[in-house]
């Protein structure tokens, strides 16, 4: 029984920390439209650093620092940022794919260099002895785990609240605005370009946030944690949940990671071994699948956004029938 | 210094060369980038290995290799057959997933789309035919000396010269017929190519059917001169998305010379940085193009 | 409000709505008829509705309800593609040409969508005869024309499919009076071939000294319809055009 529960909190811990990534992404995407195919990296950049910064001294890798957690985290937070703020400032000013195929090639690079700097990164063998939060209750496991799930659970809702305020704020609004409507909020004198920066460095610094708390929770990293996979995880989550909805973003995560990991224990139980690698991969295409479903049959997702929300910026740029919109005097696209 | 890495990257540049076409018309066309079209590239070589397989067993015994080339003329006739198959399956995907979300002119929803059709059409090409590596032949070939010091196998040579003939004939089809004109005309203005009679449908369909056809050639050339795994075309995406960028979206001439320089720069980083580090080449190409000339080298606009 | 219709009208639109969204009509039941040789100007206030009239009838802006006519054949549902093939032809305002393509392609184009071949050939021979601006330049990618070569190579483009009815949208826009006076003088003899002209223009003085008869709309319904000439100097049709004119220009200040 203390197993299961031990079991269930620990379940709920990694829930998390995906939702965290998915709140991050929420502020990219679901607030400010902007499409990140890199989340694998950004979580990773997070998680390297917060590792690096918190880890015992050892040879097998850069550091460790044996910084506290909080330290962990805030570089971590930093250093995502940080990243997604050269990305934003190189791609934002041009066409909305090229954010999309930069932030792919950036995970790309993160995971070879995860793989390759040996010397900073401990290369294949990743980074093990990542100190967990409340280690002083290690010997008492079912505590250990339930203070952690409550860490948790507190970081997130705290994280949950200052987002929703942002997005009632002055800032939040201005985001909608340029994403609804990107000459309305041209007129109305901001630098939309500024705004849309500010919140992929922010969205970014939060997905860095949860990569590390994920590497926290679970006590090592390698770089195979950080495959394309992981984004199509966390965009799964957003879509499912409801892009815009950061109570959206929560539950998609926890729903998709609950089914991820539900029908992975199934698989192993119903299947032999030799077919469970097979087995594993129509996993990822019946999650593929519904993927598309939900973007094509109802894309705001299983709770959608609560404010009204009109088309993308970037959907009327490139619709051939919405660029001729009815305008007598000036000069318009046909 | 050995200036071998000429060689390979040569060799490289014709397999991204012949996907890139393939990303800048879908991405000039349907207007958005397709995540999804390094599948095609895997889905090719399979369905070629499929197809020689199939004909194999109809045929009933071993055929001889087709001269100094250590493939068939079965393999040939696979993949055209694949090249058929892929375009249809690309064909299919636009039905299914990508018509819909551009009747509701969510092109950003279309990429995202396209991403998740990527991972199911991998894992599903995973799940039929497992993880590991398999080879259209294992026979080995002996490299030829070219002169300079360079050095290339047949079939590396025919394959380069198979594949620059498929880009000379896009190049032509383009430039010469009237859907080239067609397909042309709709890149740039979608609208205006429908008020001049021109049936946006047909272009699609066709757009989509040539970048099918092509990633399949790609996926041959890549599987008869390294293997053939469920993650090859993905690996590929970032070199094709660099190419086609560098080319300028919407160039066939452009995503071809992309193509022949981003291999080129990977097989020079192989030979003088390392291996280990082939993967991050196009990332710098792509970087650079972003810096300097985001428009691409044959563009007219970022 | 009189209707000086055409006993033989050749485009016929009849109470037409038409918008990109369908909750919120632009055009909203507005209607036309034009006969062959005659030339009929779309005139009315900014954001009266005209353009999305004239792309309506062009197919490119869904139509709600109403019904459009070309003849005989009843054209409210059929593709955009199709319309220049059953003699209705279209030249929008701006971005009217392919820019990265050559004056040539530019033509070939519209000849792609003959049947024949060879009448595709002789009739863009027709039109370098025609616009022999255009011939010297046939080379040269359309991105590199002159505002006017432009104009001319966007209506030689429509003319090549021998339209029996010819759409433009604003073709004086952007262009010097010269031009102008030159873009509606080839429009006039367009006219006297026996093709029908629809016009929506902005330069109401020059649109009306050229066309036949004129439609007025506001806020995309018929105002006011009548005999050009007459409406030139309608003070009614002055006050009404020119005062809703007045007055955005003082909301502009």
């Amino acid at each position: 029984m203390l197993d299961l529960l031990g079991y269930a909190a620990f379940f709920g811990t990694t829930a998390l920390t995906y939702a965290i990534m998915c709140l991050g992404l929420n502020v990219q995407w679901g607030q400010t439209g902007l499409f990140n195919v890199g989340i694998a990296g950004f979580a990773a950049i997070g998680a390297y650093t917060s590792a690096i910064l918190t880890t015992p001294p050892t040879q097998a890798h850069l550091g460790g620092f044996a910084l506290p957690i909080v330290a962990g985290l805030i570089g971590a937070a930093a250093a995502a940022g940080l990243a997604s703020l050269l990305v934003g400032a190189l791609t934002l000013r041009l066409r909305s794919d090229y954010l999309a195929i930069t932030t792919f090639g950036v995970a790309v690079v993160v995971q070879l260099t995860c793989l390759n700097v040996q010397g900073v990164t401990g290369g294949p063998f990743g980074i093990g002895f990542i100190p967990r939060p409340f280690g002083g209750f290690a010997d008492r496991p079912g505590a250990f785990a339930a203070l952690q799930f409550l860490g948790m659970v507190v970081l997130t809702v705290a994280l949950f609240l200052a987002l929703e305020r942002l997005a009632q704020s002055p800032w939040g609004r201005v985001l909608r605005a340029i994403r609804e409507d990107e000459t309305a909020a041209a007129a109305l004198g901001k630098n939309a370009t500024a705004y849309r920066l500010q919140a992929f460095a922010l969205g970014g610094a939060v997905i860095g946030l949860g990569g590390a708390l994920q590497a926290h929770a679970i006590g090592f990293i390698a770089p195979d944690n950080y495959l394309p996979a992981l984004t199509f995880q966390i965009w799964t989550m957003l879509i499912i949940g409801g892009s815009g909805n950061n109570a959206g973003a929560i539950i998609g995560a926890v729903l998709i990671w609950g089914l991820w990991s539900g029908s992975g224990a199934a698989l192993t139980a119903i299947f032999p071994p030799e077919l469970q690698a097979r087995a594993a991969s129509l996993q990822v295409v019946a999650i593929g699948i519904i993927l598309c479903a939900i973007l094509v049959l109802r894309p705001r997702g299983l709770f959608g956004e609560r404010t009204a929300v009109s088309r993308h910026v970037d959907g009327l740029e490139t619709n051939p029938s919405t660029a001729l919109a009815e305008q007598d005097s000036a000069p318009r696209a046909l | 210094m050995s200036l071998q890495f000429l060689v390979d990257g040569t060799v490289a540049g014709a397999t991204i060369g012949l996907g890139a076409i393939g990303v800048t018309l879908t991405y000039s066309i349907l207007r958005f980038a397709n995540f999804a079209h390094g599948e095609f590239i895997a889905w090719g070589a399979y369905a070629t290995l499929a197809a020689s397989a199939a004909m194999g067993l109809l045929v009933g015994h071993a055929t001889p290799p087709l001269g100094p080339f250590s493939f068939t003329w079965l393999t040939l006739c696979a993949a055209v057959i694949a090249m058929g198959f892929t375009g249809g399956l690309a064909l299919g995907l636009d039905w299914l997933l990508f018509r819909r979300l551009r009747d509701k002119g969510e092109s950003i929803i279309a990429i995202m789309a396209s991403f998740g059709a990527s991972m199911a059409l991998r894992s599903l090409l995973e799940a039929l035919f497992t993880a590991q590596p398999t080879y259209f032949t294992r026979a080995l070939q002996i490299a030829r000396p070219l002169g300079f010091g360079l050095r290339a196998t047949p079939n590396q040579m025919v394959l380069v010269v198979l594949a620059g003939l498929l880009m000379i004939g896009v190049h032509l089809f383009m430039t010469r017929t009237a859907t080239g004109r067609g397909m042309r005309a709709v890149s740039e203005n979608p609208t205006l190519a429908r008020v001049a009679g021109i049936d946006v449908t047909r272009v699609i369909r066709i757009t989509w059917m040539i970048g099918g056809a092509l990633a399949c050639a790609s996926g041959v050339v890549v599987g008869l001169l390294v293997q053939v795994r469920p993650f090859m075309g993905f690996d590929l995406l970032l070199p094709l998305f660099a190419a086609a960028i560098l080319g300028g979206i919407g160039s066939v001439p452009g995503a071809v010379v992309g193509g022949f320089t981003v291999g080129l720069a990977e097989a020079a980083a192989v030979a003088f940085v390392g291996a280990q580090w082939r993967g991050a080449v196009a990332f710098a190409v792509l970087i650079a193009v972003l810096l300097v000339k985001p428009a691409g080298l044959f563009g007219r606009r970022a | 409000m009189s209707l000086p219709a055409p006993a033989t009208a050749l485009l016929v639109a009849e109470a037409v709505t038409a918008g990109y969204d369908p909750d919120l009509p632009i055009v909203r039941g507005a209607s036309l008829r034009v006969a062959p040789g005659e030339i009929l100007a779309v005139l009315g206030p900014n954001g009266a509705g005209k353009s999305t009239f004239i792309k309506a009838l062009a197919g490119i802006v869904p139509i709600g309800s109403g019904h459009v006519l070309l003849g005989d054949h009843d054209i409210t549902h059929v593709a955009p593609h199709l319309r220049p093939r059953m003699g209705l032809a279209f030249v929008p305002q701006t971005e009217n040409v392919f820019g990265t393509l050559s004056v040539t392609d530019n033509l070939k184009i519209a000849g792609d969508a003959l049947a024949d071949r060879t009448v595709a050939a002789s009739r863009m021979a027709e039109m370098f005869d025609a616009f022999p601006d255009l011939a010297h330049a046939r080379a040269l990618q359309a991105g590199r024309l002159s505002g006017g070569q432009r104009q001319m190579l966007a209506v030689a483009r429509a003319l090549i499919g021998r339209p029996r009815v010819l759409m433009l949208d604003e073709p004086s826009a952007g262009l010097s009076p010269k031009l102008v006076s030159e873009v509606f003088r080839r429009l006039d003899r367009i006219r006297e071939s026996g093709v029908a002209i629809v016009l929506v223009e902005q330069n109401v003085r020059a649109a009306l000294a050229l066309a036949d008869r004129a439609l007025v709309l506001v806020e995309g319904l018929n105002r006011h319809e009548g005999l050009a000439r007459s409406m030139a100097d309608d003070p009614v049709v002055a006050e009404l055009y020119l005062g809703i004119h007045r007055r955005a220009a003082e909301a502009l200040v």
